[in-house]
């Protein structure tokens, strides 16, 4: 009974795993040359198969759930926004572009600034046009 | 003007005083904190709102247990500055609330029922890192007869773990308040911290008086 509990248990643990063991996270770059990679949500591997553009800020003191709360909010509120994950280990606001929309860098710093947040740097893909 | 002439003093006087806070009000622009907070005197409850990410504008209401004292009024709340690093943030605060000051019980005055405009002042300034935290704040009040005092506290705190986004967040925390006009004047009450998405909620005992520590936060 108790072999077969943990075995259910692995397997169910194991299925998301396995469902994202061909997600290869976007690795981007910054203006600077730094190299930031997207985080791995599902929401943001969602958007992304569904062709929206990835970005990822370096944020400034970003060092608790309220900051990450109001980054999520804050790009949340808008429907050129995709998706939308802080990531409080690697100090980065990841987003996810609805398909066919666009975002400047400037409008990033500026939405991070409303939320109470600096933009340290912010990274794009090396093969799609830098808008900063 | 002798009463003025307090409060700007004991305003200066916390301005010097070593840096460091309680609830922070300001949340990112448009966004709406609900705030509870009971301590070893008072129990305040607070809805802000927050035109842009430097200040927020609400109601506040405080009920003072050891004076039997209700303070209702309008609050402003000013993050001055804020100083952001690649791991740490740091704070400054400043806030004022006005309104009226009721006795509502067994009465500081002869009259249960005496209301008095009030006025308060108050600085609060914070360190914090993913795993340590600093804060202090100071107030000072007028409620006219019924009472006139100031206070300052400092708390600092450790958190055994570094939580990533959404997950819960620890701390353990321990507050030292001076109120000079107590009976215990200085109080320690240990307490510990929880953060979970868009919710705070912390718990402590006053180790001066046996008091509870509840205080509660919702950003919306």
């Amino acid at each position: 009974m108790l072999r077969t509990l943990l075995l259910t248990s692995a397997l169910i643990l194991s299925i998301p795993a396995a469902a994202q063991s061909d997600y290869a996270a976007p690795v981007m770059i910054t203006a600077e040359g730094t190299i930031l990679t997207l985080a791995d949500t599902p929401d943001i591997a969602t958007a992304l198969s569904a062709g929206g553009e990835p970005i990822v800020a370096k944020v400034l003191g970003a060092v608790c759930d309220f900051c990450a709360t109001a980054m999520n909010k804050m790009f949340g509120r808008y429907d050129d926004v995709a998706a939308v994950y802080v990531d409080l280990d690697a100090k980065t606001l990841n987003l996810v572009l609805a398909p066919g929309a666009t975002m400047d860098d400037d409008r990033i710093r500026k939405l991070v600034k409303k939320a109470g947040y600096k933009v340290d740097s912010i990274a794009r893909s090396p093969d799609l046009p830098n808008a900063g | 003007m002798e009463r003025k002439a307090f409060i700007a003093v004991a305003i200066v006087a916390a301005l010097q005083a070593a840096p460091a806070a309680s609830a922070r009000p300001v949340s990112y622009a448009g966004g709406w904190t609900l705030i509870q907070e009971t301590d070893r005197q008072s129990t305040t409850g607070l809805i802000h709102y927050s035109p842009e990410a430097s200040f927020s504008v609400g109601a506040r209401a405080e009920w003072d247990r050891r004076d039997d004292v209700l303070f209702t009024g309008v609050q402003g709340t000013w993050l001055a500055k804020r100083w952001f690093g690649e791991a740490h943030q740091a704070n400054l605060y400043l806030w004022g609330a006005a309104g009226l000051a009721q006795d509502v019980g067994k009465g500081v005055s002869d009259s249960p029922s005496l209301t008095e405009p009030g006025v308060q002042l108050g600085i609060m300034t914070d360190w914090e890192t993913r795993r340590l935290f600093l804060s202090y704040r100071a107030s000072a009040r007028d409620f006219g007869k019924l009472d006139a005092s100031v206070m300052q506290a400092a708390r600092v705190g450790f958190a055994p773990y570094e939580g990533d986004t959404g997950d819960l967040h620890t701390w353990l925390m321990i507050e030292v308040d001076h109120r000079p006009d107590n009976l215990e004047p200085l109080g320690v009450t240990p307490l510990l911290r929880f953060f979970y998405g868009p919710a705070l909620f912390e718990a402590g005992w006053s180790l001066a008086d046996d008091q509870p520590l509840l205080n509660l936060q919702y950003r919306f």
